[in-house]
């Protein structure tokens, strides 16, 4: 178990460099200036010279070492050594103020969020696509397997029949639909709950319902299928024949079996949840990270896409680390 | 399962108390959408409008528009009086003596120089760079600065005392190369190039305002190894920020919301109306309408829902019912946003769409050859005056846009500068444009080789596109291709004139004509047409030393006539309107001025008795418009 923890986090920076370099490859292939305004006046030659030169744009090596040697720390540990902070510090002292805060993990300025650094978007998107996804998951989970139970204690009843319908429903509407039907269900015919925003606890309740949808439809069939296959097993009849009573034997029998592959959905879907949705997101107007995966590639905000991917992408590994973990905690039969 | 719920419950907790420990403000006295958020406050680094407007209510220039007057008036900023020169070159500024910052410091000269410097220098480089290179020696300076900046980079020693040494040199430069002064706290001193009539409603633009330089110079820190001054923005987040306008900033949340608070030392704080601002960040179109129909905002400023056609029509339909009264009110001289406040009472009416400073064109590509080496029908004049006749603007407005935009055969949306006669252009007239193609050398339209339409594939534009193309095969029986391409590809091409011909827009920028025309100009950065004309670019320089206003502007008609009527390096489509969603019983202060500049700090919610709770109005245009641009001694 260790050993694969230690295996795992030594993979995870290699992992995580090769994506840096595919993600700045790609971005940088995209077509169009990243300094542009969609409608706004083009500065004169000189100036778009200087602006591109301020943020290393006018040159895809210089840009790749100075953004990782930001990035990864390298870069503030140097000016420790060589003495720029401690300066700084004294010339702050010195003036009487505060001095400027920086950053050990620097992922450099947003473009298109000029007041903004990635670090400060991530800081303060991230937990909020993570409340979200994480409520959503939940939701997920606890509708999906009783869904999932209830259908594969009586197959082909109306129960079981009714609940794959609704799963199907729920993987096939895309979230824009289910998600403008809740809020005018919702919020304007009968409101009940706000139409838009974060930062209230009754706020959450609709996107997270419409981030779970699908989730909860993937969750139900897996675990309808896992049960299916659990309860025709021969000690599922051992456990009925020594008296145990039905409850007993679907929770603590056959669940517990039942539930493996929902719980290797859950690293991946969990990873996906919590680093938001791009449409339940905007239309609810949460704001999460979820946008930024569209929105930085069309506005070509090179810092932006490298600091969501990769965050993203650690969050997917270290979450499928998670999952490898718990299922060797709940069936020990993996580690053999 | 409580083994596994356990840990996930526990993340839970954690999220939420993160996201939720907000510190509760108090409801706001103005609730507003500010288009799709700010994404900058720094005043010299800004070009887009919600991040002006919000600039506006912050900070304070030297002077203002008065944006209730047809001529967009300048009046008393952070200078109490100003001076011209009878040369017309130079201005002396004086700053009024109880103009303070939200801390309260007072408002100095030396802090415009400061905060004009930051525009100018290449490291800051920003998109408004240009109209502050208007100042004698800016230019130069800028060149130097930039050559300076590249030697450094080949010196050997390169450490932090050579790049302060290399700062502490560009401040003395400027110093002696910028004419821009302040010899005393209290007086502001500014040469320029060349007589520029427009300098004023410059100097009330957003970017000209000041910022506060002991916090500001925290965040701009000289680079040892190219000697760059690197900008941070740290400064532009509360607690930390200070301003110098009617508000401050108490909150500031990415993508989120802003929340703003009278500024209690601003000088003209009495006139004030209200007393807190709050900006959710509402991204979603659909969901601005919900949130303005379910009362928790007052104000969206840009309604972009595809069903605003619709809306529109509703309120045409509210009118027709009250046709009588709306005449009246219309005849009386009342702008159309206080019309509404004397008709009934009624949902419908809350959509207001008002002429904007701005106008939606196609482009033609004029170089001889296009860049793939295909010989460019459209280098010809008479090409392009026949194409741009043949098109049926009417359709445009009426069947697609549907939101009562004013058809254009300008560039200038008439009647938004005041003393400014527009030229006529041409009319849409299929028989002349077919005959004007004919004699071009093609009496075969099929022999014309078939002509490309690019637009990027959001807003609509496709419809235009569709509905241009038709009326060239119709009325002309030429050929046509549309190219639908993405917003930053289609940005490209147009840059590198890779098109034949392309939808585009503008908005001014200033209340001038120069403010369309320039881009119009031999090697113009935003010249995308690649059009040049000699006898357009020698009117544009007579206009700048032409020190009579009148005799200046029938200069710069003439240059626009040539452009309309003889040259078409574009054919104007419409003049955009800026749509509204608001009570106007209930919200007083959005100024129905085209040039649309909102300024937050004129709002007052009528009947809440704070403030004078008496709508403000645009005054009937009884005095002859044209009386603008002068500096007035108030």
């Amino acid at each position: 178990m260790i050993g694969l923890i230690v295996r795992r986090l030594l993979q995870l920076p290699v992992i995580v460099l090769v994506i840096y370099t595919l993600t700045l490859t790609l971005a940088w292939a995209i077509p169009g200036d990243p300094l542009n305004n969609d409608e706004g006046r083009q500065p004169p030659a000189a100036v778009k010279e200087r602006m591109l030169a301020q943020y290393n744009l006018d040159s895809f090596w210089t840009f790749y070492f100075s953004y990782l040697s930001n990035a990864t720390g390298v870069d503030y540990v140097a000016d420790r050594l060589d003495g720029t902070i401690a300066a700084d510090w004294a010339s702050a002292e010195a003036l009487g103020v505060a001095p400027r805060e920086r950053l050990v993990f620097n992922l450099g300025p947003s473009l298109s969020y000029e007041d903004w650094t990635v670090n400060e978007i991530i800081v303060s998107a991230l937990p909020v696509s993570a409340t979200l996804g994480i409520v959503a998951i939940l939701i997920a989970l606890v509708v999906g397997v009783g869904a999932g139970v209830i259908g594969a204690v009586k197959p082909n009843s109306f129960a079981d029949i009714s609940t794959l319908a609704v799963a199907l429903i729920g993987i096939s509407l895309p979230s824009f639909v289910t998600g403008t039907v809740l809020l005018l269900a919702f919020s304007v015919w009968v409101p009940i709950f706000p139409v838009a925003g974060w930062g209230t606890v009754d706020r959450i309740i609709l996107p997270a319902v419409a981030l779970s949808l699908p989730f909860a439809a993937y969750i139900a069939r897996l675990t309808r299928m896992g049960m299916i296959e659990t309860l025709g097993a021969d000690y599922i009849r051992t456990a009925r024949a020594k008296g145990a009573s039905e409850q007993t034997v679907i929770v603590k029998h056959a669940l517990k079996n039942a539930f493996l592959p929902v719980l290797s959905f859950l690293g991946p879907a969990t990873a996906l949840a919590m680093t938001g949705s791009f449409i339940v997101e905007r239309v609810f107007s949460i704001p999460g990270l979820g946008e930024h995966f569209v929105n930085a590639v069309q506005t070509k905000d090179l810092f932006l896409i490298i600091g969501v991917v990769l965050v993203f992408a650690t969050m997917l590994i270290v979450f499928n680390l998670i999952v490898d973990v718990l299922y060797r905690w709940v069936d020990p039969r993996i580690e053999q | 399962m409580v083994k596994l719920a356990a840990p996930l419950l526990a993340l839970v907790l954690l999220a939420a108390l993160t996201v939720f420990t907000d510190r509760p403000l108090p409801p706001a006295d103005f609730n507003f959408i500010n288009g799709t958020g700010v994404t900058t406050i720094d005043p010299q680094r800004m070009s887009w409008m919600p991040d002006m407007r919000l600039c506006r209510a912050l900070f304070e220039p030297l002077v203002r528009n008065d944006v209730f007057t047809p001529g967009f008036d300048i009046i008393p900023g952070v200078a109490e009086s100003w001076e011209v020169s009878d040369d017309g070159l130079t201005y002396t500024f004086h700053l009024r003596d109880d103009a303070r910052w939200s801390n309260g410091e007072p408002v100095t000269a030396p802090q415009f120089v400061y905060s004009w410097r930051r525009a100018l220098l290449p490291d800051t480089a920003a998109d408004y760079t240009a109209l502050f290179q208007l100042i004698a020696g800016s230019q130069e300076f800028f060149d130097w600065r930039s050559a300076a900046l590249d030697a450094y980079v080949e010196q050997p020693v390169k450490n932090r005392a050579a790049a302060e040494q290399l700062w502490q040199d560009t401040l003395a430069k400027f110093d002696e190369m910028v004419a821009l002064d302040a010899p005393d706290d209290r007086t502001l001193v500014v040469s320029l190039y060349e007589p520029t009539p427009f300098f004023l409603d410059l100097a009330a633009f957003a970017t000209f305002s000041p910022v506060y330089p002991p916090l500001v110079s925290q965040y701009e820190t000289v680079d040892a190894e190219t000697g760059v001054l690197r900008l941070e923005t740290g400064w532009t987040k509360p607690p930390l920020i200070v301003s110098n306008g009617a508000f401050q900033l108490e909150r500031w949340r990415f993508k989120r919301d802003m929340y703003l608070t009278k500024n209690p030392h601003y000088w003209d704080a009495d006139a004030i109306a209200i007393d807190s601002i709050y900006a959710p960040v509402v991204s979603d179109p659909n969901a601005q309408v919900l949130a303005f129909e379910t009362g928790s905002v007052d104000w969206v400023t840009d309604l972009a829902v595809s069903y605003r056609a619709d809306m529109y029509a509703q309120k045409l339909a509210f009118y027709r019912e009250h046709q009588a009264e709306y005449d009246r009110l219309k005849a009386s001289g009342m702008d159309h946003m206080e019309i509404d406040r004397h008709l009934p009472s009624d949902p419908r009416k809350n959509i207001h769409a008002g002429p904007a400073f701005a106008t939606y064109w196609y482009n033609f590509n004029c170089l001889e050859k296009l860049p793939d080496g295909r010989v460019n029908p459209f280098h010809d004049p008479q090409v392009r005056r026949a194409f741009a006749m043949a098109v049926n603007k009417e359709t445009i407005v009426k069947d697609i846009k549907r939101t009562g935009e004013p058809v254009a055969s300008t560039m200038i949306p008439p009647g938004s500068i005041g003393g400014y006669v527009s030229p006529r252009g041409l009319p849409f007239d299929p028989e002349r444009a077919r005959a004007e193609l004919a004699a071009a050398g093609y009496p075969d339209p099929s022999q014309f080789p078939t002509v490309e339409l690019l637009f990027n594939k959001d807003s609509g534009h496709d419809l235009i596109a569709q509905s241009l193309a038709r009326d060239w095969q119709e009325n002309l029986g030429v050929k046509t291709r549309l190219a639908q391409k993405e917003l930053k590809v289609y940005k490209d091409d147009l840059k590198k004139a890779n098109y034949m011909t392309s939808r585009a827009g503008w908005y001014g920028d200033y209340g001038d004509p120069t403010t369309f025309l320039e881009v119009n100009r031999t090697g113009d950065g935003n010249n995308d047409r690649k059009y040049s004309n000699p006898v357009f670019d020698d009117l544009l320089d007579q206009a700048k030393l032409e020190l009579d206003p009148a005799k200046r502007m029938a200069i710069l008609s003439e240059a626009e006539r040539i452009l309309v009527e003889e040259d078409l390096p574009l054919i104007p489509i419409y003049h955009y309107v800026q749509m509204y969603l608001f009570d106007a019983d209930k919200v007083s202060g959005v100024t129905p001025h085209p040039r649309t500049n909102q300024n937050l700090f004129l709002i007052d919610i009528l009947g809440d008795s704070k403030g004078p709770d008496v709508s403000r109005r645009m005054p009937t245009p009884a005095h002859k418009p044209g009386s603008t641009d002068e500096g007035q001694e108030p």
